[in-house]
């Protein structure tokens, strides 16, 4: 019996222990709980406009039709924007509350700015650039000083606010020509009842969204974007050798960029730039992340599960309008909405952990 | 010599040196800008001036910064205070707008008693998500920050609910004893709960859940319920600061009552002198906090400067003070001897060898 | 002993030049010298083997390779050339690379990405996936691994995770593979499946240093050892060369046969319980899954049981067990004959048990607070958030445990986190006497702190079993226990191997043969019931 070992690796190896392909049949019928979220998301945006057909269509005119899908997106061109950059920060497992108080800094300053007369070029660069340094300070006080993302966030939120405040307290309309050009500019489609439309916002959101899509499932940086929402904060990112910090910084940066584009979107769609606005966006913006199937612990989640988050979100607003319902009963809706995400995740997670956990912790 | 050195090194480390300097200082300039901004005079039976309207002016975000305090001791935070200052308010508005008699002091009791009984549902439901569900403090109390005024705004049924009820209006800028009837609740309330707290264990056990759940756990701590505990006071001390704040107007305007006043709460806490990590809190630090932000406000005004700009300051100052307490800050200030790395990367002062092999 | 693979690797290093060599390492930390001129060789193609207890220095000592620590004093050549990493990606540079115990990669994106992110294949800015995902494929293959590279690495077990890191590391083509507590989570099919990759790695001329708890494993892998102590080098041989009991011996520090003279005291003091009387806490099939077998123990009053075993071997998951940090998902638990579910650490203190654990720092002291506070938290956290303790009361409670213990500085209102270790696990200690448990498990309580404190301690047990308490002593240190104990329950890779009615019969050579199962000592360990320790492990009664 000592005397039998053979030399290493000539001995037959144990078949390894998961089965290194499984079929799509066997994906389809033991589906991974990653995709849960993203079925909610789904079964939810299907399930309102079932409803929406059936309630609101008309002899004339069906609830779902290019013009809903046209004007969902021309309402919510600016909360798409905000929800792919808070993606970003979400997956590498941080939070962003600051974007509806920099929607509300861009706007103004975009009015402020175009009043005094700037080209309208300039004016829209530094709109973005002022979301951009808002996302910058975030990402430096929670990278190099260790300050936890929600409290970062927290303090820029209300720097954004008190600087707005600053600005002004009344709305400021933007009558810059070369603003308006841009802000009612769009395509026409179809005559009549059914002609629906696409503007630039629409083509800027969905633009960003691509990009964004490009960048999280086809770059390094993007993959080290979710590696920074992995157990341990991340932490076995550094140990890879990947560039941790800087990717850390980066995701704060393109929030606030993001919400930089979001803030002229939103002063396109107002044509105005006011100090209260955006009050509670950033919950609206979290909210159709993790609608749309991001997990807040991070790592978890699909940019484009984003977008439908958002078409929910729309969606609740709209079958809102069209019950004639308080437009705060929208804001109570969201609440619920992300509570029962919320509550959905934890409950994936709770069932997810004492497999992954080690035994003992 | 020495010894006046220690007693000065150990009256600026104490943990509301500069909160006191910086309140102290900032009261002189206002005085020396302002001639006679110290004065107190008698009116009608009652103490007026400008040091008696900070101090009626401080008891609201005293109020919230002392559940906000007890919930960042456990590691936590509650964001929803504002907003739930705007649901009791509602809600005791609302029904004494529909009650028979405004005026009469039992039906003013129980519009009173509803708002705190709201302000105690809406926290136990954030402790609920955060001690059962296991969700993160912030996302589960931004949830009520946001929906909070949608319920408010329901309340209210989208109108700002004006009613008259001169008791009520007491509550908040009626005098007793010659003082604001709004510093005397802020007072019995900060001292009943600081006696609760200090002169009970909880206080203690608050402050091991915050510096080591796993420790206090094993010690056998109940953590769950003691968290929840916080949140749930955190809800009714809110609900308690929404009335006294918006009583003398008499108007529940869901919008903006208790709007960015989480802002003050967490100022206010970190100004007393407490982490936003959890652990050690200093009660007697909250008020010089609330005082001083209050002083702040004021001083805006008084040196001309445009009001819109305190929120700006605020945030600035909690920003300063999150960079100041990061481990970063400090080890620029302590610059050590040595270049060499720190062998261990945590914060900590890891002094003890053997802590570094436990995982050998 | 027989097979000639072991033997070529083993004869190599004579001729060949190692790829590492350390020399003269000293590392300094404030207050502690913790490496105090250590030597380490590797050699291409050989498995190294780096042993020690805890505190010896080993991680210390990997941290001086791979850059993480800076080195006071002392010499790291890589292939024969003087480097000096700045750090891990440094090292990873020069061809060292490191898995550790928990998997450092990200679970949650794919086998493909963990192994390839930083060297995938590219086109222009963007990943080309099918290419990034044929070279893991071929990556992995290397290791015999049949992978789906898209599948999410958390939906595979540990072992593998560990073998993708594995094979991550190898993605940079590593000349040194270092292996830090790598099968500290993995159960034995899973650590063979491991030890095939790491011999296949070795045979094709890669130097692996592996760094292990677990005594088979270690003689089922290595070729050659280190062997450190306190600091200090104490022994390089090859393994055939190294019996386990001498390993033993060295990283404790005394041979057996001196071990054996201390043994009096508290044997002598205390008898042995009545073999009649009822049990103060009895287990029967108690054991969870993943953190130890199911076991029976029974713990009388005015006993200390003793319980041995290296690290790991499932000393601390049995105690978590029997206290209520950790539910069981199998067995019983009966207290004073009592059928009894302990859900959490407050329900066993409640019924007099109390648990002061291994860890002190993560989860025994709460750094910011005072001794004081320290002292009265479970004794506060028994009665409850509304019923403090009188002040005056605390203060004769805090002052008796001070003064009993010798805790310093004798200044109550102290920050525990600025004591000293071993004055923090008297303190500790007080915080569990202070509940006057009826049972009381210590896990580890001399670790890390010095002599002195060290023999207090030893002595307070045997004082509170004379006072009828039950004290249940968990150690490293064998002759501790032995010292200590009337019974001796031996624990080896989670498993219960042995209870030991602690006699003139038992030396610490029995204890140790049971905890090496050393078959010339222990008949009845049977290697065949050992998958993990392959017959090419030396024995001495082995035809060779």
């Amino acid at each position: 019996m000592t005397t039998t070992s053979s030399p290493a690796g000539s001995r037959p190896a144990p078949a390894p222990r998961d089965p290194s392909s499984p079929s799509l049949l066997q994906r389809l019928r033991r589906p991974d709980v990653r995709y849960l979220p993203v079925a909610g998301t789904l079964a939810t945006l299907v399930a309102l406009l079932v409803v929406g057909q059936v309630r609101y269509s008309t002899a004339r005119q069906d609830f779902v039709s290019m013009k809903l899908i046209s004007n969902l997106l021309i309402d919510n061109s600016f909360l798409l924007v905000l929800a792919v950059g808070m993606t970003f920060v979400v997956l590498a497992g941080g939070i962003d509350l600051s974007v509806g108080a920099v929607v509300a800094l861009v706007g103004l300053t975009v009015a402020q700015l175009s009043i005094a007369g700037w080209p309208t070029p300039v004016v829209l660069v530094v709109g973005v650039l002022v979301g951009t340094a808002c996302g910058t300070v975030i990402g430096v006080l929670v990278q190099h000083f260790d300050v936890q993302p929600f409290i970062a966030s927290l303090a820029v939120l209300f720097l954004a606010r008190g600087a707005a405040t600053v600005i002004g307290t009344r709305s400021l309309p933007i009558d810059d020509p070369g603003f308006s050009a841009i802000a009612s500019w769009s395509l026409r489609f179809g005559e009549g009842r059914t002609s629906w439309r696409l503007n630039a916002s629409i083509f800027i959101a969905l633009g960003v969204l691509a990009v964004a899509y490009l960048v999280l499932h086809h770059t390094r940086f993007g993959r080290t974007v979710y590696g920074l929402g992995a157990a341990d904060r991340g932490h076995a990112v550094g140990l890879m050798g990947l560039r941790a910090e800087r990717t850390r910084v980066l995701v704060y940066v393109i929030s606030g960029t993001c919400a930089g584009i979001a803030g002229l979107l939103f002063a396109f769609y107002t044509k105005s730039g006011y100090n209260l606005t955006g009050v509670g966006m950033e919950l609206d913006a979290i909210a159709a992340v993790v609608i749309g199937g991001t997990l807040l612990t991070g790592g978890y989640g699909y940019v484009l599960g984003t977008g439908a988050g958002v078409l929910v979100y729309g969606l609740i607003q709209v079958l809102n309008a069209r019950e004639g319902l308080d437009s705060w009963w929208t804001r109570v809706a969201i609440g619920g909405v992300l509570l029962a995400f919320v509550v959905l995740q934890r409950v994936i997670s709770l069932k997810k952990g004492p497999g992954a956990a080690p035994a003992r912790t | 010599m020495s010894a006046v050195q220690t007693s000065v090194r150990r009256a600026t480390g104490h943990a509301l040196f500069w909160p006191t300097t910086a309140l102290v200082v900032l009261l002189v300039a206002c005085s020396v800008a302002s001639p006679g901004f110290l004065d107190v005079s008698v009116r009608d039976g009652a103490l007026v001036g400008q040091p008696v309207d900070l101090l009626r002016n401080s008891v609201t975000p005293l109020l919230l910064a002392l559940g906000m305090c007890l919930v960042i001791a456990t590691g936590g935070i509650d964001l929803s205070v504002g907003a739930v200052m705007a649901i009791s308010l509602a809600v005791s508005l609302t029904y004494l707008d529909g009650a028979a008699d405004a005026s009469d002091p039992a039906t003013v009791v129980t519009a009173v008693v509803l708002g705190l009984v709201l302000g105690l549902a809406v926290g136990a439901f954030n402790g609920m998500l955060v001690t059962l569900l296991g969700v993160q403090p912030f996302i589960a109390t931004m949830i009520l920050m946001v929906a909070g005024r949608g319920i408010a705004m329901l309340i209210t049924e989208g109108q700002i609910t004006t009613v008259t009820s001169p008791p009520f209006k007491a509550l908040g800028a009626g005098s007793l004893l010659g003082l604001p009837q709004a510093v005397v609740i802020g007072a019995v309330v900060f001292v009943v709960v600081a006696l609760v707290v200090r002169r009970t264990a909880l206080g203690m056990l608050l402050e091991s859940i915050g510096v080591n759940r796993e420790s206090a756990r094993l010690s056998g701590v109940r953590a769950r319920s003691t968290t929840w505990t916080v949140y749930v006071l955190a809800g009714v001390l809110a609900a308690l600061a929404g009335i006294v704040y918006g009583a003398p107007t008499m108007a529940a305007d869901a919008n903006n009552i208790g709007l960015f006043f989480e802002l003050n709460a967490i100022v206010v806490v970190v100004l007393g002198g407490t982490k936003l990590d959890g652990g050690r809190f200093y009660l007697s630090g909250l008020v010089v906090g609330a005082l001083l932000l209050t002083t702040i406000e004021r001083a805006v005004i008084i040196f001309q400067l445009p009001s819109t700009t305190t929120n700006l300051f605020k945030a600035a100052v909690l920003i300063a003070i999150c960079i100041a307490a990061s481990p970063r800050a400090r080890s620029w200030v302590q610059r050590r001897r040595s270049t060499r790395p720190e062998p261990a990367p945590s914060s900590a002062p890891a002094k003890d060898p053997s802590a570094k092999e436990l995982t050998a | 002993m027989s097979t000639s693979t072991t033997e070529t690797r083993a004869d190599r290093p004579a001729t060949d030049r190692p790829v590492v060599q350390m020399s003269g390492i000293t590392i300094d930390f404030p207050g502690v010298r913790a490496l105090d001129g250590v030597s380490l060789r590797l050699f291409p193609g050989e498995v190294h083997a780096l042993m020690g207890e805890n505190g010896a220095g080993k991680s210390t000592l990997i941290k001086a390779l791979t850059g993480v620590y800076a080195i006071d004093a002392g010499q790291v050549l890589v292939d024969g050339g003087e480097v000096a990493f700045a750090g891990p990606s440094d090292a990873q540079r020069a061809g060292i690379s490191t898995v550790y115990q928990e998997v450092n990669l990200c679970a949650n994106l794919s086998v493909a990405e963990n192994v390839m992110l930083g060297h995938e294949v590219r086109r222009g800015p963007f990943v080309d996936w099918r290419a990034t995902r044929r070279r893991a494929a071929e990556h992995l293959a290397r290791l015999n691994l049949h992978l789906d590279p898209r599948s999410p690495l958390e939906s595979h077990t540990i072992a593998v995770q560990q073998l993708v890191a594995i094979a991550r590391a190898m993605v940079v083509d590593a000349k040194v593979l270092i292996l830090d507590e790598p099968t500290s989570s993995l159960d034995r099919a899973e650590v063979a499946e491991l030890f095939r990759v790491v011999r296949q790695l070795r045979d094709s001329g890669v130097a692996v240093l592996f760094v292990s708890h677990f005594m088979d494993q270690v003689y089922a892998i290595s070729d050659r050892m280190t062997v450190l102590r306190n600091g200090r080098l104490v022994e390089e041989r090859l393994t055939r060369d190294l019996p386990r009991r001498e390993l033993i011996s060295l990283m404790i520090g005394r041979s057996g046969e001196e071990l054996a003279g201390v043994e009096e005291t508290a044997r002598a003091a205390i008898g042995l319980h009545d073999a009649g009387a009822q049990p103060l806490v009895s287990a029967r099939g108690l054991g969870r899954q993943g953190s130890v077998e199911p076991f029976d123990l029974d713990v009388h009053r005015g006993e200390i049981l003793g319980f041995a075993g290296l690290l790991g071997s499932g000393r601390t998951e049995a105690a978590r067990l029997l206290c209520g940090a950790d539910r069981p998902d199998s067995g019983q638990l009966d207290v004073d004959g009592a059928a009894t579910r302990l859900a959490t650490p407050l329900q066993a203190l409640q019924r007099g048990i109390a648990y002061s654990t291994e860890d002190r720092k993560k989860e025994g002291i709460v750094g910011d607070l005072t001794v004081r506070e320290n002292i009265a938290l479970a004794l506060q956290a028994r009665r409850g958030a509304w019923r403090p303790v009188p002040a005056k009361e605390l203060d004769a409670v805090v002052d008796r445990y001070m003064v009993a213990l010798n805790i310093n500085p004798k200044n109550p209102n102290a920050l525990i986190r600025n004591l000293s270790g071993g004055n923090q696990q008297k303190v500790l200690l007080a915080r569990w006497l202070a509940t006057d448990p009826r049972l009381l498990i210590l896990d580890e309580p001399t670790r890390g702190i010095d002599v002195g404190a060290k023999a207090e301690i030893q002595r307070l047990v045997v004082e509170l079993a004379q006072a009828g308490m039950a004290v249940l002593f968990i150690s490293s240190e064998m002759d501790e226990v032995l010292r200590l104990s009337q019974r001796v329950v031996v624990m080896r890779d989670r498993v219960k191997v042995a209870e030991l009615v602690n006699d003139e019969t038992v030396t610490t050579d029995t204890v140790m043969a049971t905890i090496a199962a050393d078959p010339a000592a222990d008949p009845a360990a049977d290697p065949a019931a050992d998958p993990a320790a392959p017959a090419d492990e030396p024995r001495k009664g082995g035809a060779a």
